[in-house]
């Protein structure tokens, strides 16, 4: 499928900020599966700073500063990209999930990296109540695929999508207790279901192409940022990537920005502002527009 | 018999408990002295009891003279600045002992960089298996905005340093490496000094290493830190503030070098480069930063986005090269107790050498076999987690917690530490030690200091008593030169330029303040102590009344109502309760803090005038007698003089200028509040015996005894503090030199809003006439007490105006905020 991704982020004060280093990691990446042609940042005011790097994972990372006072700050990403459905190997699903701790697989060639997504990291504490809910879906020797799609459905079933149930600070455990949340909090619980089981899991965050209700047009900007998550199959390329808000693989309409071991290695956008201001509102409009 | 040969005789004699034979630094297993010892025997065996009681109270005063602190966080009371400790009998180690430990040392921090290198780098080390990812994808300390493909560092590692001790069999052991912003240099020259100074005729004898070329090399080697295009770099001193533990350290190492000591908050990015923010707005570039802020304090935009200490856009600097930060800000990542057991594969692998100076013997729990040794030896051993200062107390807790993340602990063998001689209580006893050690990147390769920093730990009574001792490295013979220079930059690029950043301006604007609002308070209160003592039992007569006027005075001053039973205990809490708000003691605290805060550019001497301060203190806490308090407070007096002296010797820059400014304003301020004594009428006795006291507290009396001859009137005490222009003590006087220092900053126009203020306050006091500030009306002067009103609200005005004028650097810095997560 081929989509143009259309992103904005809009922050007004009420008062002049005179300057303002934001880091953004907005410009997709390139995968096996995924191609990006001309993708693009643009800063309003115009920053007197800007570049563009490749961060520790591999993520395009876009650093910026803006000295000119303004009350208004607007990052816009845009990207043309193709997503193909990606490929697993079957024979690597169906391995015991046992077998995919690479602290226990040297001998595979990407363990050692692995091993950065399977420790605890600050924004995904290894619980005992994590620990306990994944067990119900990691059963001794239960297949890799099998395991991993079975804590997805689970999470997708027992819990509700819900705006404002919780913060972009809210724990594990704190999505647990309210049995509510939002894509990153579902995210962050099955990363913790399955690094508490020695698995090695990343945070995925891109965008999901939507689908307007029948009869409807599709609406420009109603869109969202989404996250979910994919997991080390040793012996394989891809990792296995899962989507407990959808409850489903990630498919061919699911366009991957960035990843980390958690949503603190990859905020879309995050900043540092010299300012007066008491009051900030942040509108946030994401568009993924099919294309022929 | 001398103490050295007590002590020596006292190890010599069977133990009857089973206490742990320990390795002597002073006394071989024989009962002689060890070698080192032999050529220092003569004058050391000498030392008696007495000597070493003085020596240690010349140590003492010595220490409090440079203020030197040492900062133990307590959780009651907050941080709470101790004295540094520094025992008197150095640690002495021969040249013999010290070449193959120096050759260790090189190396050893030649494998840290080499390390550094590698994760940062290529990751061969991680690649290959010789180093466990989790170790270092697990630690804190490593920094994933510094590991991006393509950046090169090729010594991030400009400064390492090593805990060391000596085992059983003497040889010395690393317990732990210190790589983020080792502290303790600034200490271990202090120590040198004292020591040199208290044992002059030992330090001459003894033919030791000296320790200020290792200083001289420090230099040379932040300089060349520096991008090699640059021909002057700037180099600055990145501290946390007064309220780290170690900020004497800090701002020793600052000022002994000479390069500024800055906050994160004195430095700004542009254009992904690193500037100093200078007065008037002015900015210049930064080339090198000894950092001494934790890495991930660093830089709120991508490390801790919670810091206040840190320099948004720091990270995105280093990257670019624009700057060098010394040590790096992903080299904390070698202060980690996991690696221990992997560097002798570290060495091969990285340097092709077998590692030459051994680690303690370390358990790493991510390996199976090393866990169940740790966990069968938990009471026998050392547990430490890689990177987390504190472990649950309770074995069963500990246990838990090493099986739920085995990779997070180590288990380190308990090295029976060495002993030396150490002076408490009137002897010398034997007391354990560790030895810090610094190694310097010096030109392309590495050379520790000759010498170190020493620790010792009492025991039994003196269990929570830790010390430290200067280390000092002998010459094989007097003609060794005490570090190779071939090196060291000719210092004569090194034209040391003064910084001066509004933050810093700030600090010596309120050190000007609080040093006039001290010497004010404490004339007043001497003023008024001097009534309330003579009339004490008549509180009925003019004099008791007076009294009471003036203590009601010095009340109002500092926010407690002073009179009645208790004065005694009221004056003794102004002069020495610092959270009584314009207390004396609060005064001097908040000096002692700006005084801190720009260590670096002060004389050492204000650090005796502390010293007299504490001295005047515990005196007056010893000593409960009344007349204590005026003898304490005269001291303290003397001790705020001697601050105007050691200011009147400082360049004429904007530093001394802002600390006149500061000076005078509060000088107008406190005069102006000591002349409402003459407001209200009490009676002609008790209105006299009033204003001499303002007089003398006013430090006028005798001006006017000569100028009036003694006739104290309303009329005259006016005359002299409000309007001479040639009393040093009146507000005209303070006001026109405020207008000459104001004036002469770089940043005045003749026309800024203080300037202006200051205009207006000149004319509306030379436009004031006496005659109708003395007339009454019923009990009081009712046009006095409006001029003096109106005199004050403008002082204030000014004194806010300034600052805003002068250091007002911008806005705060906040974080943007989380961006609202992903749906």
């Amino acid at each position: 499928m081929k989509y143009h991704v259309w992103h904005r982020t809009t922050y007004t004060y009420d008062e002049p900020v005179t300057n303002s280093l934001g880091v953004g990691h907005l410009t997709p990446r390139a995968l096996p599966w995924q191609y990006v042609s001309s993708p693009e940042v643009t800063i309003e005011p115009v920053p007197g700073d800007l570049t563009h790097e490749i961060d520790f994972y591999g993520n395009h990372a876009t650093y910026f500063q803006v000295t000119a006072p303004h009350t208004e700050l607007r990052v816009t990403s845009k990207a043309d990209v193709e997503v193909l459905v990606p490929a697993y190997d079957d024979s690597a699903l169906a391995a015991p999930w046992e077998t995919a701790d690479p602290t226990r697989r040297r001998e595979v060639r990407d363990a050692w990296q692995a091993v950065d997504f399977a420790l605890e990291s600050s924004k995904i504490r290894h619980t005992e109540q994590a620990h306990e809910y994944g067990a119900v879906s990691l059963q001794p020797g239960r297949p890799i695929g099998e395991a991993v799609t079975d804590l997805m459905h689970r999470i997708y079933t027992d819990f509700t999508y819900e705006v404002g149930a919780t913060t972009v600070t809210s724990t594990v455990d704190d999505v647990l207790s309210k049995r509510a949340g939002v894509c990153q909090d579902f995210a962050h619980l099955t990363i913790a279901c399955l690094r508490t089981h020695g698995l090695a899991a990343r945070y995925v965050s891109g965008y999901l192409a939507t689908t307007p209700p029948p009869g409807r047009e599709r609406i420009v900007g109603a869109d969202a940022s989404h996250a979910w998550v994919a997991v080390w199959v040793p012996g394989t390329e891809n990792w296995l990537a899962v989507d407990p808000t959808n409850d489903q693989w990630v498919n061919d309409r699911y366009i991957t920005a960035a990843w980390g071991r958690d949503y603190g290695d990859v905020p879309p956008l995050k900043g540092v502002i010299f300012s007066d201001a008491k009051k900030s509102t942040l509108k946030v409009e994401v568009d993924v527009a099919p294309t022929p | 018999m001398t103490v050295l040969r007590d002590y020596a005789a006292n190890l010599s004699q069977p133990t009857l408990t089973g206490t742990e034979l320990r390795y002597d630094e002073v006394v071989a297993p024989d009962g002689t002295l060890r070698g080192s010892w032999k050529g220092l025997a003569d004058l050391a065996v000498r030392l008696t009891g007495t000597d070493l009681a003085r020596l240690e109270d010349e140590i003492r005063q010595q220490l409090n003279n440079d203020g030197v602190t040492y900062v133990r966080k307590d959780s009651e009371t907050g941080a709470l600045p101790n004295s540094w400790q520094l025992d008197p009998v150095p640690l002495v180690i021969s040249a013999a002992e010290w070449g193959p430990l120096e050759v260790g040392l090189a190396q050893r921090a030649e494998l840290l960089n080499a390390i550094l290198v590698d994760l940062y780098g290529p990751q061969r080390l991680l690649r290959d298996g010789v180093l466990p990812p989790e170790v270092v994808f697990g630690h804190s300390g490593f920094v994933r905005t510094m590991a991006r493909a393509g950046l090169t560092d090729s010594q991030p590692l400009v400064i390492a340093a090593a805990d060391l001790g000596r085992s059983r069999d003497g040889t010395w052991t690393v317990i732990s490496d210190r790589a983020q912003a080792p502290s303790g240099i600034g200490y271990a020259l202090e120590n040198r000094r004292v020591i040199s100074q208290v044992l002059p005729e030992l330090y001459r004898e003894a033919g030791l290493h000296r320790v200020r070329p290792f200083l001289d090399a420090f230099r040379s080697a932040l300089m060349q830190a520096a991008d090699i295009e640059v021909l002057d770099p700037r180099i600055v001193v990145l501290s946390p503030g007064t309220h780290s533990e170690t900020s004497y350290d800090q701002a020793n190492v600052a000022a002994s070098l000479g390069f500024p000591l800055v906050r994160g908050s004195d430095l700004m990015v542009r254009q992904g480069r690193v500037y100093l923010r200078e007065y008037a707005g002015g900015m210049e570039q930064v080339h090198v930063i000894l950092r001494r802020v934790d890495a991930s304090w660093s830089d709120p935009l991508e490390l801790r986005a919670d810091s206040q200490l840190g320099v948004p856009g720091l990270s995105e600097a280093v990257r670019r090269g624009t700057v060098r930060i010394v040590n790096g800000l992903g080299a904390g990542v070698l202060e980690n107790p996991g690696l221990l057991p992997f560097l002798p594969a570290a060495s091969e692998a990285l340097l092709g050498e077998s590692l030459r100076l051994d680690s303690v013997r370390t358990w790493w729990c991510g390996d199976p076999e090393g866990l169940q040794t740790v966990l069968a030896n938990l009471d026998q051993l050392t547990v430490r987690s890689i990177d987390q200062p504190d472990l649950p107390s309770d074995l069963d807790a500990l246990r838990r917690s090493i099986q739920q993340t085995p990779h997070r602990y180590i288990g380190q063998e308990r090295l029976a530490l060495s002993q030396a001689p150490a002076f408490a209580g009137g002897t010398l006893e034997p007391q354990q030690l560790t030895l810090r050690t610094f190694t310097l990147r010096s030109g392309s390769a590495y050379r520790p200091m000759v010498g170190g920093l020493a620790s010792t730990y009492g025991t039994g009574a003196t269990a929570d008593r830790t010390s430290s001792k200067d280390v000092w490295v002998l010459k094989a013979n007097p003609e060794e030169a005490d570090l190779e220079r071939a090196e060291v930059l000719a210092l004569a690029s090194m034209q040391a330029r003064p910084a001066v950043v509004p933050r810093a301006l700030d600090d010596l604007y309120w050190f000007g303040r609080y040093t006039a609002r001290t010497e004010d308070t404490l004339r007043l209160l001497l003023a008024a102590h001097t009534l309330s003592e003579d009339f004490q039992s008549r509180p009925q007569s003019a004099g008791g009344k007076a009294s009471a006027v003036m203590l009601t005075a010095l009340g109002g001053l500092t926010g407690a109502p002073v009179g009645g039973d208790e004065i005694d205990r009221q004056l003794r809490a102004i002069l020495l309760n610092a959270q009584q708000p314009g207390s004396v003691a609060q005064s001097v605290a908040a000096l002692r803090e700006c005084a801190q805060s720009v260590r670096d550019q002060l004389s050492l001497d204000v650090w005796k005038a502390f010293s007299a301060f504490d001295r005047a203190s515990w005196e007056l806490v010893r000593h409960q007698h009344s007349y204590q308090v005026s003898e304490s407070a005269g001291r303290m007096l003397n001790a705020t003089l001697a601050l105007h002296g050691v200011t009147s010797n400082m360049m004429r820059d904007e530093g001394w200028r802002m600390i006149r400014i500061g000076g005078w304003i509060e000088r107008a301020l406190q005069v102006a509040r000591l002349l409402r004594l003459g407001i209200v009428r009490h009676g002609l006795d008790v209105d006299r015996m009033v204003l001499n006291q303002a007089l003398l507290a006013a430090d006028s009396a005798v001006t006017h005894q000569r100028r009036y001859r003694g006739y104290v009137r309303p009329r005259t005490v006016l005359d002299l503090l409000l309007l001479d222009p040639e009393n040093p003590r009146s507000v005209l006087f303070a006001l026109t030199e405020l207008r000459r220092h104001l004036g002469d900053l770089k940043a005045s126009t003749g026309s800024t809003r203080p300037e202006r203020l200051l205009d207006d306050l000149i004319e509306e006091c030379t436009a004031v006439d006496l005659t109708t500030m003395v007339a009454l009306d019923g009990e009081s002067r009712p046009h006095l007490a409006k001029h003096l009103d109106s005199l004050s609200r403008g002082l204030v005005r000014l004194a806010d105006a300034i600052p805003a004028q002068h250091f007002e650097t911008g806005p705060q810095m906040r974080p943007l905020g989380l961006m609202a997560g992903p749906s």
